[in-house]
């Protein structure tokens, strides 16, 4: 919206001509074909779309976490298929966040030791302060030493987004972060969300099904068909 | 029925999963492992049985100073025992002018029983299953240079002259006894009563050799007990092994140990395969209680799903088994003098039997989980039922291996020890890995943030020590499996230095007794000039125990021990100042100083096993008659010593001072070299009193038996590293998907290959690091135990303790490595997928 002509609009995500198919037994299914997007520094985008459209594939190969079949695809301006899984990794790190629609989370870790796993991997001094810092965002300040199958599924989901931010990311994917959680829960950490966004010009690329989220990002994308399509901006849209 | 249907299909579709396969190759190797174990111990017990049988003449050898009744005879034969009826005595014998004493050997038309007699009958040495034909003899090679007789030659025995036909290179029964000890000759027992030797008063042992099957034995048993009470002496195979008994014994109870040490292992890789399998069916056993399944039915359905896997498993270990031995055939009859009986059907049971209680007592308690499960559990997660607590798994599958600890070693006191002594063990390892993983967990935040190699290792530690229950799992898991390894070939290693100190190369292989003691000087000269090796010369004199603290000794001894050999034989007496060679002592003092023979009760030293049976302890008297006069002596210590050293032995030693009086000659062993034979004639030319005794044969067959039991051992050390690693094998593959999807994740975080690989390195290497200190130290505790009991001394070993560490960060961390490849290669999406829904 307004806010982000603050920033120098430079491009975080760019993906042309994407496309990602899977042969299950002799079938081959086309989940995703010739998509194109490109995403702004600082920007938040939503994608909706009806359930096996492919959303979560999508985010998948936005973030680097699987390659393309065939396609175009670069973050922070290094093209993705020129690196190998090493490589993509080595780009993510630090940088990318990403809450997964099942979370995700490690059984046999405490919620705050899943916090910070990520930040464990670069040198740093202040891990456990900052994860501890963090659950307390979301509401779990009081959880730190649960296992996650102690908590329920939308302290579980908070548990994955303090998880994505920790780090201070430039980009956040989530795959519905708001999907098990109440309206009011849901609204905080929405606001959360757009904290971040507006604070630290942190690019958020969402799935959700939440009409209060998706109506408060700057772009709303549908992926039908394997391809996405702009939703005009308009109270009511569906998702 | 329809539940049996429906198990069937579930572990069809489970046969892909890594745990199932996992289960399946240790319940296996377990059956393998046992029946393979079980096939050879089995065979090789029954060889060498057979070869201690042929040694003592049969299974079974009944003894007294007249003859056996038909009676008798007829019963055993009914048991389904085969008889051979054998006279001992001894006598002149004479051919023209020269006479020798000679141990006469009259034997019917069965013997032997067991082996071939090696006998030379002009023809050079030819092994015989039969003995001499009525009217003539048979003689000992050295009898014939003494009588100058020869193939052909007459010698009379008694009454009766016979002709010498065979000279005897070897008796199948030759025992190195000292009635044993004149020259041999062999005659047949029609010709017996023509020598007219069997006289009243005469002092001749009659032998009624039985051999068959053990249960014909056992079930004498009664009736052997009231011969026994009668007074007639009775040697049982399996008790009565001569000379062989302490080394065999050590090493079946070592055989044994191993393949316990296997079905262990394989039950510990039981347990842990069982874990992740029950991890996984949680989700689906809830699912069916929503759908209405009854605890009852889900505890079935799973039961059945295990017991399938168990048959078929059972199955092909069965077949592995069946292939490994008849490879192991292969492999020994190379080496193996010893023609072992056909396979048993035992261990086939025995194999099925154990992967049965394996599978119950290892996976049991932790499969009752799934039937705990509430359906409500498939909305929330947490209502996971709790873990079967880890004392309750661990105490279960204790009683379940306590009972086939009993049922191998029919020792139930020491099933108990060794299930109590475990157990404490495992609960000191479980409290000692839960401080050394916090341990782990604070050295790991005090350290510096090190470079990029520093970190993965601290990242490993730290995910090693967070997995808390898995880890401390796996790690006792491995501690145990370090240590039964490390505990077999330590043994391995002990029992082998025992026995090849025990039987050096220059061991005695020739006995001179009856040295008089103005020969004493000579026969010394002769020996040190020929011999490589000498124990040196024992005075000995004979007398019979007629009394303790003053009492008849049948009277004062226990009662199983009244028909005691020693009660009823002359014991060997000797005196000497120093503690011989070889003995120890277990009780009370060596006398120090020499008695001068004062109040009449003189200090004397007491053979420990013989003052055991006798009942007889410290500051007891003994009194000996020695011809018309007896002397008394106060037991002032106990002396443990090596009965197969091929030394001189005494059961009571004397101080000087006290013995001389007596009539006495000397004994003494040595070594004769190859071709220092010439030495032999000069004694006997010059000496011909002195008796020699060549024990050469009796030697090498101890050598061989232990040469074949070293293999065996050596082979069964090798099944037992498998099964270590089938524990490896199952322990990594269940924890693989749970560090998968940790490796996944932390591939999203932007952890790269190296990174990854250099943590589950670090994981795995800091695992198998602990667990072989833990190992060694659990390795150390028990032998202790495992020595005392095998009769070995314990020592520390350090060596095991540098070691065990390295090689077992080595073994897991190469092991885990290796298994968790694949994991690291795939796309994180491709691997959370696949993880997502556990
Ligand atoms: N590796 C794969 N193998 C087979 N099929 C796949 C694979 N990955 C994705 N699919 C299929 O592609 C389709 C899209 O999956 P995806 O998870 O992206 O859907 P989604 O839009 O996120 O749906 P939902 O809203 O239900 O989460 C589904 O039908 C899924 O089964
Ligand atoms: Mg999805």
């Amino acid at each position: 919206m307004s806010h982000s002509s603050d920033h120098e609009r430079k491009r975080i995500l760019h993906a042309s001509q994407l496309a990602k198919r899977v042969t299950s037994g002799e079938r081959e299914l086309v989940i995703l074909e010739s998509l194109t997007l490109d995403v702004d520094c600082g920007e938040s985008v939503a994608i909706v779309g009806s359930s096996g459209a492919g959303k979560s594939t999508l985010l998948g190969l936005l973030a680097g976490l699987d390659a393309p079949s065939s396609g175009e695809l670069q973050m922070f301006g290094q093209s993705l298929s020129d690196l190998d899984e090493d490589g993509r990794a080595a780009l993510r790190a630090g940088r990318v966040g990403f809450v997964f629609q099942n979370f995700q989370l490690l059984p046999t870790l405490t919620a705050l030791e899943n916090v910070m796993l990520p930040l464990e991997l670069s040198p740093r001094q202040d891990v456990a302060a900052k994860s501890r810092q963090w659950l307390e965002r979301v509401g779990l300040g009081e959880r730190l030493d649960h296992l996650p199958k102690q908590l329920s599924g939308g302290e579980q989901q908070r548990v994955a987004v303090a998880r994505a931010f920790v780090a201070d990311p430039d980009l956040v994917f989530a795959d519905e972060p708001t999907g098990n959680l109440d309206e009011a829960t849901g609204s905080r950490i929405i606001d959360l969300l757009f904290d971040l966004n507006r604070e630290s010009g942190t690019t958020l690329i969402l799935v959700t099904h939440d009409m209060a989220l998706a109506t408060r990002c700057d772009r709303c994308l549908r992926l039908e068909g394997g391809a996405l399509t702009a939703i005009e901006r308009r109270r009511g849209v569906e998702a | 029925m329809k539940l049996i249907a429906l198990s069937l299909k579930g572990l069809r579709r489970d046969l892909r999963a890594a745990d199932v396969r996992a289960l399946f190759v240790a319940l296996a190797l377990a059956v393998a492992a046992t029946t393979m174990i079980g096939f050879f111990l089995d065979r090789l017990d029954r060889g060498l049985t057979r070869q201690a049988g042929q040694l003592l003449g049969g299974d079974l050898v009944l003894e007294q100073g007249r003859a056996f009744d038909d009676e008798l005879r007829q019963e055993l034969r009914r048991a389904g025992l085969e008889l051979s009826d054998q006279v001992d005595l001894v006598s002149m014998v004479s051919q023209g002018d020269a006479f020798q004493p000679a141990g006469l050997k009259v034997v019917d038309d069965h013997y032997p029983l067991y082996g071939k007699v090696r006998v030379d009958r002009g023809s050079g040495v030819e092994g015989v299953d039969h003995g001499p034909a009525p009217g003539s003899a048979w003689i000992a090679p050295r009898l014939a240079q003494l009588l100058d007789a020869g193939i052909g030659d007459r010698v009379q025995v008694g009454a009766l002259s016979l002709t010498i036909t065979g000279l005897i290179d070897r008796e199948p029964d030759q025992q190195a006894g000292f009635a044993g000890l004149t020259p041999r000759i062999m005659l047949n027992i029609q010709d017996l009563e023509a020598t007219e030797l069997v006289r009243p008063g005469s002092r001749i042992e009659y032998e009624l050799l039985a051999a068959g099957p053990p249960a014909a034995i056992d079930g004498l048993a009664a009736r052997l007990e009231a011969l026994r009470d009668a007074g007639v002496e009775i040697r049982d195979v399996r008790v009565d092994r001569p000379s062989l008994g302490r080394s065999l014994d050590r090493a079946q109870k070592y055989l044994s140990l191993a393949g316990l040490a296997a079905v262990l292992l394989a039950g510990v890789a039981v347990a842990m395969a069982t874990r992740r399998y029950v991890d996984r069916h949680l989700d689906t056993a809830a699912l069916l209680r929503c759908f209405g399944a009854s605890q009852r039915q889900l505890g079935q359905l799973f039961a059945w799903q295990l017991a399938w896997l168990g048959v078929v498993a059972a199955a092909v270990g069965a077949l592995l088994g069946l292939a490994g031995q008849a490879v192991l055939l292969a492999l020994l009859t190379r080496f193996l003098p010893l023609e072992l009986p056909p396979p048993g059907g035992m261990p086939w049971l025995m194999g099925v039997l154990t992967a049965l209680a394996v599978l119950v007592g290892f996976a049991g308690p932790t499969l009752l989980r799934l039937k705990r499960v509430s359906a409500l559990k498939v909305l929330r997660r947490e209502l996971d039922p709790i873990p079967a607590a880890g004392w309750l798994v661990v105490a279960f599958a204790s009683l379940v291996f306590g009972a086939l600890l009993w049922l191998y070693s029919g020792d139930p006191v020491l099933a108990l020890g060794i299930l109590l002594g475990g157990l404490v063990a495992l609960v000191v390892l479980w409290g000692v890995g839960q401080a050394m993983l916090q341990l782990l967990l604070a050295v790991l935040a005090r350290l510096p943030q090190g470079g990029q190699k520093g970190r993965a290792w601290q990242l490993g530690g730290r995910q090693l020590a967070r997995r808390r229950t898995a880890s401390l799992g796996q790690l006792l898991a491995f501690s145990v499996t370090f240590a039964a390894m490390a505990i077999i070939a330590l043994v391995r290693g002990d029992l082998l230095t025992t026995w090849q100190a025990q039987l050096p190369v220059d061991t005695p292989n020739y006995f001179a007794i009856n040295i008089q003691p103005q020969e004493r000087a000579g026969v010394e000269t002769l020996i040190e000039d020929a011999a490589d090796s000498a124990s040196g010369l024992y005075p000995m004199v004979r007398g019979r125990l007629t009394a303790i603290d003053g009492e008849p000794p049948a009277q004062r001894v226990p009662e199983e021990s009244r028909n005691d050999g020693a009660l009823r034989r002359d014991l060997n007496l000797t005196w000497r100042a120093a503690l011989p060679e070889g003995n120890r002592i277990t009780e009370g003092r060596w006398f120090d100083t020499d008695v001068a023979s004062g109040d009449g009760t003189v200090p004397i030293s007491v053979e420990e096993e013989l003052a055991g049976r006798l009942g007889l302890s410290l500051g007891d008297e003994m009194t000996f008659t020695i011809g018309s006069d007896s002397i008394t002596g106060r037991i002032t210590s106990l002396r443990h010593l090596d009965w197969e050293s091929f030394q001189p032995n005494f059961f009571i030693i004397f101080p000087p001072g006290a013995l001389e009086g007596f009539g006495h000659s000397y004994i003494t062993s040595f070594h004769l070299p190859d071709g220092g034979n010439q030495m032999l004639g000069e004694m006997v030319q010059r000496y011909p009193g002195v008796s020699v005794l060549n024990v050469e044969a009796l030697l090498e067959q101890v050598r061989g038996i232990l040469g074949q039991v070293t293999r065996a051992i050596e082979f069964v050390l090798g099944f037992v590293l498998l099964a270590g690693v089938s524990v490896l094998y199952a322990a990594l593959t269940a924890s693989r998907p749970a560090r998968a999807h940790e490796g996944a994740l932390l591939r999203v975080f932007g952890a790269g290959n190296r990174t990854l690989s250099r943590m589950q390195l670090a994981e795995f290497a800091l695992l198998g690091l602990v667990s072989g200190l833990l190992g060694a130290a659990l390795a150390e505790a028990a032998a202790l135990g495992i020595y005392g009991w095998l009769g070995l001394v314990p020592r520390m070993h350090w060596l095991m303790w540098g070691i065990m560490p390295l090689l077992g960060a080595a073994l897991v961390g190469g092991v885990g490595f290796l298994l968790s490849r694949g994991a690291r290669r795939q796309a994180p999406m491709a691997s959370l997928r696949l993880l997502g829904e556990t």
